[in-house]
């Protein structure tokens, strides 16, 4: 005779572990179906950024070096450092946005916390970056800075954009239950973020009045909170750190706040 | 005695599915219209009040769409009432339709701790199961190999054992019994039939009439989600069948013709047959009747309970022997 185990209700702090449980098997999951037969396995996870350096550098490097002292390394660096913001943000936030619905028939089995599929997702590919891109950072952040303050806040950036990301899929995926129109809206805007945010080209280039929109810009933000800790030397800019991480706060606040809104709605059209 | 599920007069409404449209042009227009006529809702359960003792075994029937499923929803928890209260004490288990969470391409062992996990036990838990619901699924040899390879009365077999693995205090059945082959459907009903003498509390669903009265000590009929009767398993079936049976008096076979000339949807009759005195099923359709079974059983995969009306101590005429697709 087992111990009955307490069925899962949504919203009672109490059942926070459970679903943190819950989030972290159905993470370890998604990511053996994900690498299932795979000889590389979480490695394929530095394919894309590692390429895209690549390309932007043999592309843009020699241009644009004179914005990074002359020096092709330090651009290929930068775009890197970018990338890996870049890629961990879109591809979670895209993997998370139709987990609600995919998961409908099985919501509508067993009472299960929602909010574990997009959050699970998110874990899912937290977990290959941290087998992959995010030591690299720390690595780079070692190196170049020698700074073991900047070194040491290196994880306290990479867990803003975990916030801003999990802050992301939550809206989104609770968004996809009423419009589907919303993966193709997001797949634009998430190609616009990316876009206008000085990633492959240095912030210089841009005009003086385009600059505000990178200080808004919530991967810019983060992009350059994170070039800050592990690309550059002397005093730290705490006010680019302080505002990507603020932002983070907000935009998972403002997601969990939307999902919970939502949650209740669910159930009808799934 | 305490009651492990308590509904105050529950209702639910739901919206209606003609908004649901997903893209954002129709959505746009709903949001129009709905804002000057509000969303559209229809009532799935009305005001329900019951209250389930520890231990009882409880059956729920009712036509489709009236409800029943909507009313174990309730009490997984899985729906909101809309007003009033659901109380439940005690852990829970709901059979979950078979396959629903098994990833194909996972090993057994995976899928058994991840199915294990959505039903709210802890993977350390469920890790000391993995042996024990694989052997009852007879599957301990393949235990490596992914799902998909797995027949699907082998992979109802695996969600059977899953799902019951786990001793709840409330059982959830939704119309799941008839699970694999012949031999393992016994050892499911095994299994089950321990449930039922232990101090589990069961609520089962099904169209399965006799199932239902024979297994359970009340029975709860509902219909457009109202509670019609509550109470004694005979006087419950008896009454229902009543409603859904409007010719239930037929005495004569050539009663049995003239309904037959009348109904062009097959209709599933039980009686004795005129001429070997046996208790048969016959099917009746366009002034045409075929006797299906001899014994009076009917098999359940083939028809639902809705259609079958039951005609007491009538005679009915012999009908061509023969096979009949269904």
């Amino acid at each position: 005779m087992t111990p009955p185990a307490p069925a899962f209700t949504t919203s009672r702090p109490a059942d926070i572990r459970r679903l943190m449980s819950f989030v972290r098997v159905a993470a370890m999951r998604s990511i053996k179906i994900r690498y299932r037969g795979s000889v590389l396995g979480v490695l394929w996870s530095f394919t894309n950024p590692l390429l895209m350096t690549a390309m932007y550098t043999i592309v843009f490097g020699t241009a644009f070096s004179r914005y990074y002292d002359g020096s092709i390394l330090r651009y290929l660096l930068s775009a890197f450092v970018g990338l890996t913001v870049v890629t961990f943000f879109l591809n979670s936030t895209a993997e998370a946005l139709p987990t609600i619905v995919t998961n409908g028939a099985l919501l509508n089995k067993i009472a299960l916390p929602p909010a574990a599929f997009p959050l699970s997702s998110v874990a899912a590919d937290l977990v290959q970056q941290l087998c992959t891109t995010f030591p690299a950072v720390l690595i780079i952040g070692i190196v170049v800075t020698h700074d073991p303050l900047r070194v040491a806040l290196i994880p306290v950036a990479l867990m803003g954009l975990v916030l801003l990301t999990a802050g992301f899929s939550l809206a989104l995926s609770a968004l996809y239950v009423f419009f589907r129109d919303v993966s193709y809206l997001w797949g634009v805007a998430g190609f616009m973020l990316w876009m206008t945010s000085p990633l492959f080209y240095p912030a210089q280039v841009a005009p003086e009045r385009i600059r505000v929109w990178f200080r808004i810009n919530p991967i810019s933000q983060q992009i350059s909170a994170l070039r800050e800790l592990a690309l550059q030397r002397g005093p730290i800019h705490y006010a680019d750190i302080g505002l990507a991480f603020g932002t983070a706060l907000v935009a998972f606040g403002l997601g969990v706040g939307l999902f919970r809104l939502a949650r209740r709605q669910f159930m009808d059209l799934l | 005695m305490s009651s492990a599920i308590e509904f105050s007069d529950v209702s639910l409404t739901r919206r209606t599915q003609e908004e649901l449209y997903y893209d954002l042009k129709r959505t746009l227009l709903n949001i129009w219209r709905i804002g000057r006529v509000g969303v559209r809702r229809h009532t799935v359960i009305d005001g329900v009040s019951l209250s389930i003792a520890h231990g009882e075994k409880v059956g729920i029937i009712g036509p489709n769409g009236s409800g029943k499923s909507t009313l174990l929803k309730l009490i997984a928890g899985v729906l909101l009432p809309t007003r009033g209260t659901v109380s439940v004490s005690g852990s829970l288990s709901p059979l979950i339709e078979i396959g629903v969470g098994f990833d194909p391409d996972l090993t057994l062992v995976d899928n058994i701790i991840y199915y294990g996990v959505l039903l709210g036990h802890d993977e350390a838990l469920v890790r000391t199961h993995v042996e024990a619901i694989l052997d009852f699924a007879e599957l301990a040899d393949i235990r490596e190999q992914p799902t998909k390879t797995l027949s699907s009365g082998m992979s109802a077999r695996l969600g059977f054992a899953v799902a019951t693995e786990f001793r709840p205090d409330i059982l959830l059945l939704d119309e799941v019994l008839a699970v694999g082959d012949e031999r393992f459907r016994r050892k499911c009903d095994a299994r089950i039939e321990r449930f039922w003498d232990a101090h589990s509390t069961i609520i089962l669903v099904s169209h399965d009439l006799s199932y239902v009265a024979r297994t359970c000590q009340r029975i709860i009929w509902i219909d457009g989600g109202k509670v019609r009767f509550d109470g004694e398993p005979d006087v419950a079936v008896q009454r229902y069948l009543n409603t859904v049976a409007t010719s239930a008096t037929i005495r004569k076979g050539e009663d049995l013709i003239a309904l037959a000339a009348s109904t062009p949807d097959p209709v599933l009759v039980r009686g004795t047959s005129g001429i070997d005195n046996e208790l048969a099923i016959f099917l009746v359709r366009n002034g045409h009747r075929w006797r299906i079974s001899a014994n009076g059983e009917y098999r359940r995969t083939a028809v639902s309970w809705e259609n079958v009306l039951v005609v007491e101590d009538s005679v009915i005429e012999e009908v061509p022997e023969g096979d009949v697709a269904l």
